[in-house]
């Protein structure tokens, strides 16, 4: 098995030798062990004192008073979500991490596309530039996008659904670690197998191929799907047999029926590929899967598309849920068609797994496969159209509609997902396909939807969730406008000097390029520093607000039980709680 | 049926005739394209008159063999653009020695996986004279972005 393509010496970058990576693997595993070690201490000193004020007042299981103490209140952020299980608690560690997965992934994103000033990698290494690719998209899509989508889940459900018990506690926090501990060991392997983890290049384990501690990376991805998979049945449980008795299913948020729709996707889309990281890795000893001889090298590709495409929605479905419930808080009436919502995220979930051959158009599937995939991905598109046109109904007929940051947020994540979406069907026309797969036309595609949608709506439910959170803290409502505007402004160039490079057929996921599409890449730069801009002001309001003392109550409009299920109830006088539907100043 | 369905209904159909038209142009484009669109060689009859280029793609180097021509790119040199003659139909047989590689020429809409113990075939025809580029598109490794150069498509006499 000779995958050392060329010899270490003959290339400039990482000077490898055996001591260097000895040392190197040391290092990583003391880090390790002290990490866990101080989670352990913090844990077992936490959990002591929990346990005597349990005791004090009668309680044998300290789990059960933590939840009894905790069911349905208002939880503020602060080292305690690490310790108690209750719902909340789990709910907001997810969404805390989510955002530090957020600003790590980002700051990847940022330095990749700051080296691109330059046609020749002269800022960083290749090396360099092909981890950051990979690190940048799996941490955003498992840790960023997923984790704040169960997060908002975790959080936000026992109030809209008003739990009828919690107990599932440590079977969700057992997820919720595994998910994290996988995270943090694919960053550890500084893989550059890029998301696709395509072998055999996978399974070069050299800094020229795709990383010396690729295996590292492959058991990081099978970490976090155990902890997805987990977490998905719990919440489901929670849903379908939790919620308050006169809660039919026909009445629930439409919030809630977004979380079954991609947490069925998620149980039902990603075994194919937990069975293919499985044998890949048995192929890191033994190449006997996915090896040239045996021609199977794409039967991979076809395991890792079969989960890829439902994993993109699934990083919006969420999203979705999101939008209907901000927009009617922010125009105080119901949303204009409660059915169409879910029949339109319903047939998502169907159609979108049976149409993930069009990632793979030009591998070689075949005339009829290409058919067929091209077609199912123009009729993907109708329930996506169901949900666009029910936002716009419902704002259109709204008698008002306020207008602070969430609303801002949700009105542009609505905006950048038409344009993605349009960019979509492009991409499933085969003629043009052939011109742009590969090309930065598909990464433009994705950006307007992830960074209009995912991120832009988390920052809407970040909003107003706040004087919680923080425990009766205001944001300062300017400095979130310039956030927003900041963002919706970078997103935008970014997103559309990169479709206009991609249709002239520029490449993505290059060190480099050829000299001409420079005007492209540079303004996709300006636009790229500019979102990292922007997501600075966020944390610079965040952050100093958070250090002044609560001047509000810390209730927010956003998961006041009695408005809820507000897709049912009548419009409330939205004068009531003014204050905290805008969360700021 | 309520004033809101049917607001929403047409919507849905004027929404579903984009689509429907969309989708049409596609399957005809498909069907009057299927040697243009990669697939595997034992699929797939060469068309008359074409000529075959066995490309190989290898870390890090695009390998063109017409005959007994051989051309190559890579970021360490490369034998000069891949001479093509306009109008003249050619078909590449792509495979790969180890790693996953996607060639493709956006000019003229050719691309395919290059895919290690599986060969794929794709056809083309030339129609602008000039210098175009290609490219590998599918990540590969190390120096994936310099697997890059040029064919030069001429009036041609020599084959
Ligand atoms: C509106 C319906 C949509 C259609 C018809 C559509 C179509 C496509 C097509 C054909 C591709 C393949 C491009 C290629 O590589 O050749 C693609 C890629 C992609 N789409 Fe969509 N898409 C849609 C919605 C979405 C949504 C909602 C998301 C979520 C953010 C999304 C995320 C992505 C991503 C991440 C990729 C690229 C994956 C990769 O190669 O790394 N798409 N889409
Ligand atoms: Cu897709």
């Amino acid at each position: 098995m000779s995958f050392l393509p060329v010899s270490y010496q003959a290339l400039p970058g990482v000077v490898a030798g055996a001591t260097h990576y000895v040392l190197e693997v040391m290092i990583i595993l003391t880090i390790l062990g002290v990490l866990t070690f101080y989670i352990y201490y913090l844990i077992s000193s936490r959990k002591e004192a929990v346990e005597e004020a349990a005791g004090k007042e009668g309680y044998t299981d300290s789990s059960e008073y933590v939840r009894d103490k905790m069911y349905g209140r208002k939880r503020k952020a602060d080292f305690s979500m690490f310790i108690y299980d209750d719902a909340k608690s789990i709910g907001l560690r997810y969404i805390f991490t989510g955002i530090a997965f957020l600003f790590l992934a980002g700051s990847f994103g940022v330095m990749m596309r700051v080296s691109l000033v330059d046609p020749n990698p002269v800022v960083i290494s290749p090396v360099l530039y092909d981890i950051f690719l990979t690190q940048h998209a799996t941490l955003m899509i498992y840790m960023f996008a997923l984790g704040v989508g169960f997060g908002f889940a975790y959080y936000l459900l026992p109030s809209y659904l008003r739990l009828k018990k919690d107990n599932m506690g440590t079977l969700s926090s057992v997820a919720y670690w595994i998910w994290l501990l996988g995270g943090a060991l694919f960053v550890v392997s500084r893989s550059s197998m890029r998301w696709y983890m395509y072998p055999p290049l996978s399974l070069q384990l050299t800094p020229y191929g795709a990383g010396m501690a690729n295996w590292l990376a492959v058991i990081a991805m099978e970490l976090i799907f155990i902890g997805i998979t987990m977490a998905s049945i719990i919440v489901l449980k929670i849903i379908f047999l939790d919620r308050a008795d006169d809660m039919p299913l026909s009445k629930m948020p439409i919030f809630a029926w977004s979380i079954v729709f991609t947490l069925i996707m998620v149980v039902s889309s990603d075994p194919p590929l937990m069975v293919g990281l499985g044998m890949l890795f048995y192929d890191f000893f033994n190449p006997v899967f996915f090896t040239a001889s045996s021609n199977t090298v794409l039967n991979f590709a076809i395991l890792f598309w079969f989960w890829g495409h439902p994993i993109v929605y699934i990083a919006v479905l969420p999203f979705f849920g999101l939008i209907y419930e901000i927009i009617q808080k922010f125009t105080g009436g119901k949303v204009y068609s409660y059915s169409s919502a879910i029949i339109g995220m319903g047939t998502l979930l169907i159609f979108s797994e049976l149409v993930w051959g069009h990632h793979l158009l030009n591998s070689g599937l075949g005339v009829d496969w290409v058919l067929f995939f091209t077609t199912t991905s123009f009729v993907v598109v109708i329930p996506s159209a169901i949900s666009v046109f029910n936002w716009i109904a419902t704002l259109w007929t709204a008698d008002r509609i306020r207008l602070s940051t969430p609303m801002l947020f949700v009105i542009n994540a609505i905006f950048d997902f038409i344009l993605g979406g349009i960019e979509g069907v492009m991409l499933a026309n085969d003629s043009f396909n052939e011109i742009a797969h590969g090309t930065y036309f598909v990464t433009g595609h994705f950006h307007f939807i992830f960074v209009g949608m995912t991120l832009g709506v988390t920052m809407a439910v970040f909003y107003m969730l706040y004087p919680t959170f923080s425990g009766g803290r205001v944001y300062n409502e300017r400095l979130a406008k310039w956030h927003f505007y900041i963002t919706a402004f970078g997103s935008f160039l970014m997103s559309f000097s990169w479709s206009v490079g991609g249709f002239l057929g520029m490449p993505r996921a290059v060190a480099g390029y050829f000299p001409f599409f420079q005007p492209y890449q540079d303004s996709a730069i300006i636009g790229g520093v500019i979102i990292g801009i922007g997501q600075l002001v966020f944390l610079y309001n965040i952050a100093t607000s958070w250090l002044k003392k609560p001047v509000t109550d810390t209730n927010n409009a956003f998961e006041t039980v009695e408005d809820i299920p507000a897709a049912v109830s009548e419009a409330e006088p939205l004068a009531k709680d003014t204050q905290a539907v805008n969360g700021g100043e | 049926m309520s004033p809101k369905g049917k607001t929403e209904l047409m919507w849905l159909l004027g929404v579903s005739a984009i689509l429907v038209v969309s989708a049409v142009a596609n399957i005809a484009f498909i069907d009057g394209h299927t040697a243009n669109i990669a697939q595997p060689t034992d699929l797939q009859t060469v068309p008359a008159n074409s000529t075959i280029i066995n490309v190989t793609g290898s870390q890090w180097v695009w390998e063109f063999q017409i005959g007994n021509q051989t051309y190559f790119n890579s970021g360490n040199g490369h034998s000069g653009a891949l001479p093509l003659v306009l109008n003249h139909t050619y078909t590449f047989e792509v495979t790969s020695k180890d790693v996953i590689h996607d060639l493709s020429i956006p000019e003229f809409g050719v691309q395919s996986y290059a895919v290690p113990g599986h060969e794929n075939q794709v056809s083309f025809k030339p129609t602008k004279l000039g210098y175009y580029y290609f490219e590998c598109v599918e990540y590969c490794g190390f120096e994936h972005y310099e697997m890059r150069g040029y064919i030069d498509v001429t009036n041609g006499g020599a084959s």
